[in-house]
């Protein structure tokens, strides 16, 4: 299965003759005993991009990325990170590499600083001066002679993120960053992966929180089962997927007639004060003018017109045929 | 950040840098609960000895000669070595599994270190600690063999310079042997408890009744138990007046290994344990 990340679009121009790619992988397996968990992948990952790698929990995004970083041997395939092989020149792929796996977790006993002195030791040049920065940009600056024991979920996910930040990284894989964070957590850390990207580093982000990668990422792979089964822009996959549009006149009834008769619905569900609409298709906002245009002419007041996408959720339940499946 | 630069050179050398054995000292030196125990067992425990000693002594001199007589020299070193094993075995597995259980080793992976490195340091970090403490705690007992004894009694010569010395080197000897076998364990198995179980077993169980017990036809294989040729190789003054055998250490019941032999297991014991370890840590799923 191959997900071509820039499906559609030309790959980004190499800099300086350099791979355009940060992450490649082709045919990459991986197997635990009888079970694949990684199933042939092909990946790649444009530089500067923010890629989401979606799949519902157990379908292998966590393997594949522990696979790319190092920590567990792919059974067949290839890797490049940043256009370095890996794992056989691990230690010049990974020097520009940040990653979280899974929660971010530290020495409990030693301070936030502490533990970033410790990753800094690990690291080559001049990680250490990093600390403060990556503190500062983290927030934590306040907390960074505190214990890590006595730190939130929250407050752990931004110590890891200051832990890729010492790498001065081009390339974040974040695996589930938003995993136990309350709203607020999220939409700190979202900011902070926000900022990230702005800053044109690539960050690859694995979840299975939909609306998380439709908010955050540009480009994104969707995978079940260890295989890679939709790829593309996240904004041609939400296009892919029918609108709706919610109705609000005075005659219902009527409305849901005189739509009926034209070509602009699949589908009209009259709700109490209203209709629910799905669009049969072509530019939704073309359409939902088009209609009101209808609406009006049969003589129908027309409070208001709200487009919705159908959710991506329903969408990615079908094709990773989910649904049901835990009962 | 600079977009598109190429990722810098780095060192992959599987030998520790300086930095990597600091942070590993960092995170050791700061598990106090461990700090403490081991100061207790290192120079707690010649201290309370000794302490004890100069009590008796002061409130009854008729009954309780000086405190700091060779044998209690001997008595010292011997609860010094028994007990220091332990602990050494136990830091050893704390700095074999520590970033395991943490959490920690993945992290220190994902930063492209060399494995090897990230062991490798281990070893004089965790040494440094014990090696130290214990270099307190066996200077304390040779200070009160110095300055706490009276004239020496018939058969109990003060014990010079050099052979305290040797003891000392007997003592460090013993517990880097504690250590690597408690790291290696720890590495391999990947957790702390089991390890040090095993290598108390070996320590108050095992050695002792292979020590006291010559099997005829297993002699060479209690030969390679570390612990049967350590004792061989216990200097007189550790050894409390019992016989000491041709090589320097007390030959009371296995009969005497050849010098290359002794020092065949010891090396065999510290070697081999680090590689075992040092093998599961490359090879590890982190």
């Amino acid at each position: 299965m191959t997900a071509v990340s820039d499906q559609g679009a030309a790959p980004p121009a190499r800099a300086g003759g350099r791979d355009p790619w940060a992450v490649e992988v082709h045919g990459l397996t991986k197997r635990f005993g009888a079970r694949t968990a990684v199933d042939a992948v092909d990946l790649l990952v444009p530089r500067g991009s923010a890629f989401g790698y979606l799949g519902p929990n157990g379908a292998g995004k966590t393997t594949l990325i522990r696979t790319l970083l190092g920590l567990t041997r792919a059974d067949s395939g290839t890797i490049s990170l940043l256009g370095v092989p890996m794992p056989g020149d691990q230690g010049h792929a990974l020097a520009r590499v940040g990653a979280i796996v899974d929660e971010p977790r530290f020495h409990g006993h030693l301070t936030g600083r502490e533990n970033l002195k410790v990753l800094a030791a690990a690291r080559a040049g001049d990680a250490e001066s990093q600390i403060g920065p990556a503190l500062e940009r983290s927030r934590l600056t306040g907390r960074a002679d505190d214990k890590v024991s006595t730190y939130s979920m929250g407050m752990r996910q931004r110590l890891g993120l200051a832990a890729c930040m010492l790498a001065d990284p081009q390339l974040l894989i974040l695996d589930e960053p938003m995993n136990g964070l309350d709203p607020a957590g999220m939409q700190e850390l979202r900011g902070i992966i926000r900022s990230l990207i702005d800053e044109g580093r690539t960050v690859m982000i694995s979840s299975h929180l939909l609306d998380e990668v439709e908010r955050t990422c540009d480009q994104v792979a969707i995978v079940d089962r260890g295989k890679v089964i939709r790829h593309g822009p996240v904004g041609e996959l939400v296009a892919a997927t029918r609108s709706a549009v919610e109705v609000h006149c005075d005659d219902p009834a009527r409305a849901a007639r005189a739509l009926g008769g034209s070509e602009l619905a699949s589908r009209i569900k009259v709700t109490g004060d209203g209709l629910n609409v799905e669009l049969a298709g072509g530019p939704a906002r073309e359409r939902t003018a088009e209609m009101n245009r209808c609406l009006v002419e049969a003589g129908i007041a027309v409070h208001g017109l709200s487009l919705a996408h159908a959710s991506l959720e329903d969408w990615f339940l079908s094709v990773t045929s989910r649904l049901g499946e835990g009962q | 950040m600079t977009q598109h630069a190429l990722a810098p050179a780095r060192r992959t050398s599987w030998l520790p840098s300086l930095p990597l054995i600091r942070a590993k000292l960092l995170d050791l030196r700061k598990r106090r609960t461990l700090m403490a125990v081991t100061a207790a067992f290192t120079v707690g425990l010649p201290v309370i000895f000794y302490g004890i000693r100069v009590i008796y002594h002061l409130s009854d001199p008729r009954h309780f000669g000086p405190a700091g007589t060779p044998s209690a020299l001997a008595t010292t070193g011997t609860l010094m070595a028994e007990f220091g094993f332990i602990m050494a075995a136990v830091l050893g597995a704390t700095a074999g599994t520590g970033d395991l259980a943490d959490g920690m080793f993945r992290q220190l992976v994902i930063t492209g270190q060399s494995r090897f490195a990230l062991y490798l340091a281990r070893i004089p970090a965790g040494l440094a600690i014990l090696l130290s403490l214990s270099a307190v705690g066996f200077t304390v007992a040779c200070l009160a063999t110095g300055f706490l004894n009276s004239p020496a009694g018939p058969g109990e010569l003060t014990p010079s310079a050099g052979a305290l010395a040797g003891a000392a080197l007997w003592l460090e000897l013993y517990l880097i042997i504690g250590f690597t076998a408690g790291l290696g364990l720890g590495a391999l198995m990947g957790q702390r408890t089991v390890p040090v179980v095993l290598l108390i077993v070996l320590e108050i169980i095992i050695t002792p009744a292979l020590a006291d017990h010559a099997l005829p036809d297993f002699v060479n294989v209690e030969r390679l138990f570390v612990g049967v040729a350590m004792d061989q190789l216990r200097p007189a003054v550790l050894a409390g007046g019992v016989h000491i055998g041709p090589t320097g250490g007390v030959g009371l019941v296995i009969p005497p290994m050849p010098a290359w032999a002794m020092t065949a297991v010891i090396i065999g014991w510290i070697i081999g344990w680090l590689a075992i370890g040092a093998w599961k840590m490359a090879t590890r799923d982190a």
